[in-house]
């Protein structure tokens, strides 16, 4: 048996890595995704006020400390057994916008955009958000700065600090709004709504437009028929920050909808001896493996299973994408691996014209902030969509209001299985037995898992999104006779 | 603040993960110190595309982050540009853009990027464990790594 290792960074110690063993007539055998292990997290919360692990958590991960602090908040809530005025749960919402414009501007230009702006086979050197802005140039780069920034102001207004983050509270919020400060708001989500209009334009024009590439996203090894999870309103619409979690099967069928404090009566964690993170399924179909398949516990919550879960987008211009690229691909749900990227940019512009309908919103100005604590707290589950996954925080308290146990399923966590289902398959479609390794091939399995948009930071520090790596194939004494290093 | 004539010093980590917060504890300790008015300070958690946005404007920056290295001492501080980038842990671990991308891209862009990057990488213990306090070999060798930092924005004032 070979061995080819992805090793993302050689130098360092302690990271991810991907590692495929091909068979002896140079297929795949099986493939490994292995990522290391944070400890202690727990630990450090037992024993603080609930009200500060809120704060705690944006430090847990530096890519998505607002969907932390959101579902802190929430569990915070739920633990207190209190409901924020509306006012507070709108500035909450309107915070929560911003940082999805934010983050899915950065993936879609800096993570997604290379491979199709400039190429999936194209050199390294040049297949990255430099590469890009030669394409489509400097002016869009310009503005991609400037929409990413101007979204960090906004969390930064309402958040205290656009990182760590101190807006919640149990029952509410800490500061409200000025007429003014939502009236400069208004003027910055028009421009996110033109932005976001903007860039589904460019995908439609730079990979619609180019039927190479509609080939790989339908008809590469790129798709994987699996349950779809995502939050859903009361009319089974989009939602991030609230609702209920909606799973469909892989034929978009319902098969449940549960509320936050029911998280454990449908999901599951399964444990492989090979990796510290856990596996993730749903309790009602149980693990059965890495398979696809109706009969398969294996779900996904990705920007593409929010939108098979839901029966559309909540605001205008995002429900029509919505519908055009069902319509496009064929109707739901849809398995496409690649397409989390359309979906991607559909909940950018939900995310901006929601930004802008909160901010139009009377009540947002209101002074109401914060519903006052009566009850004694107990227990708490908290729930929102982070970019990169539905997103569980479950928190335990003594009577006083102390952590006694903490539960956290991060986004990413999700879709761990899925990622390495996805790895083997494009390993698997890529890789045979005379098949010349290059960067191309290194970078068409990378694109499988980057899809997800990954973030380990939660559960194990730091994956980076954009690998560079280095693959090695090793004969069956280890010895390295071939390998591929990306710079 | 923001200043052509300034240097910012950056100190990049997470202070709740045990040795991987070394960069702004060095500036929650040093930013009490008299320093000239050259210097401003600043720390992040977080490098790519945000880290471009907060070096943008200043004359020079000094990061401050932590490195595994194989075989490394604890402690030892490599100074690095962006001629001879090695990985640091913070700079590296991009979710968006590597460094020097980054890097490129502000320049491409015509923003107003520092003429001068110096990198201050410190060789770490433990980074995967949540750790208010730093591991024992860190926690030794500390008072003589902030006396090197100190040292290094000393010699940068009388080249200056």
């Amino acid at each position: 048996m070979k061995q080819i290792t992805i090793d993302p960074i050689t130098r360092l110690e302690g990271h991810g890595k991907i590692e495929i063993f091909l068979k002896d007539d140079g297929g795949v055998e099986n493939v490994y995704f292995q990522v290391p292990e944070l400890r202690g997290f727990e630990q450090f919360c037992v024993g603080r006020p609930v009200e500060e692990l809120s704060q705690i958590v944006t430090k847990i991960c530096g890519v998505c400390p607002g969907c932390h602090h959101m579902a802190s908040g929430k569990a915070a809530d739920a633990v207190y057994g209190v409901k924020p005025p509306p006012t507070a749960l709108k500035l909450r919402e309107l915070f929560y916008m911003a940082h999805f414009v934010h983050s899915h501007i950065a993936h879609f230009y800096a993570l997604a955009a290379p491979d199709f702006v400039v190429g999936p086979a194209a050199d390294p050197a040049i297949r990255n958000i430099v590469g890009v802005i030669e394409k489509v140039g400097i002016p869009i780069g310009s503005e991609v700065i400037k929409q990413r920034r101007i979204a960090q102001e906004i969390q930064a207004l309402l958040g205290g600090h656009q990182t760590h983050v101190v807006m919640n509270v149990p029952g509410g919020v800490r500061k409200g709004l000025t007429p003014e400060q939502r009236d400069d708001i208004v003027k910055k989500a028009e421009g996110f709504v033109d932005f976001a209009k903007f860039s589904m334009n460019l995908f439609k024009d730079v990979v619609l437009g180019n039927k190479d590439y509609v080939n790989i996203i339908l008809n590469g090894p790129y798709a994987l028929k699996i349950h779809s999870m995502g939050l859903v309103d009361e009319r089974n619409q989009v939602n991030f920050y609230d609702g209920k979690v909606r799973v469909v099967d892989t034929k978009g069928k319902e098969l449940f909808k549960y509320s936050p404090n029911e998280y454990l009566d449908y999901v599951a964690e399964h444990v492989e001896p090979w990796s510290y993170l856990k596996f993730p399924y749903l309790k009602t179909k149980g693990w059965k493996g890495f398979v696809e398949g109706q009969d398969s516990g294996v779900y996904h919550a990705t920007p593409l299973s929010r939108l098979n879960a839901a029966d559309g987008m909540a605001t205008p211009i995002a429900h029509q994408e919505y519908e055009f690229m069902y319509k496009t691909l064929g109707g739901k749900p849809v398995h496409n691996t690649l397409a989390m990227h359309w979906a991607r940019l559909v909940e950018l512009i939900y995310a901006a014209e929601h930004c802008l309908e909160l901010a139009l919103d009377s009540e947002i100005i209101g002074s109401d902030l914060r519903t006052p604590l009566d009850k004694t707290p107990s227990e708490g589950v908290g729930i929102v969509e982070a970019q990169r996954g539905t997103l569980t925080h479950h928190y335990w308290t003594d009577p006083k209001g102390i952590v006694t146990k903490v539960n956290i399923i991060v986004g990413t966590t999700n879709n761990h299985a899925p990622i390495c289902m996805s790895i083997k398959k494009a390993a698997e479609g890529l890789i045979t037995k005379n098949t010349e390794i290059t960067e191309g091939i290194l970078n068409m399995i990378e694109m499988s898992f980057r899809a997800y948009d990954p973030c380990f930071s939660c559960a194990t520090h730091s994956l980076p999104g954009q690998m560079r790596i280095e693959l090695v194939l090793k004969d069956t004494q280890g010895k390295i006779i071939r390998s591929v290093k990306r710079k | 603040m923001t200043s052509g004539n300034s240097v910012l010093v950056l100190g990049i980590g997470n202070d709740i993960l045990t040795d991987d917060g070394i960069g702004p504890r060095i500036i929650q300790q040093i930013e009490k110190e008299t320093f000239p008015s050259l210097f401003a300070f600043r720390s992040a958690s977080v490098g790519g595309l945000e880290i471009l946005e907060m070096i943008s404007g200043y004359r020079e920056v000094i990061f401050i982050d932590a490195i595994k290295t194989r075989n490394g001492t604890p402690g030892t501080i490599y100074c690095l540009s962006p001629d001879n980038f090695q990985e640091t842990l913070h700079l590296t671990n991009l979710h968006d853009t590597h460094f020097l991308e980054a890097l490129e891209l502000g320049r491409k862009l015509e923003m107003d990027i520092p003429s001068k990057i110096h990198i201050l990488a410190i060789e770490i213990v433990e980074d995967r464990e949540f750790n208010e306090s730093f591991s024992p070999e860190i926690q030794t060798r500390f008072p003589e790594i902030l006396e090197e930092v100190r040292d290094y924005l000393r010699q940068m004032i009388r080249d200056f």
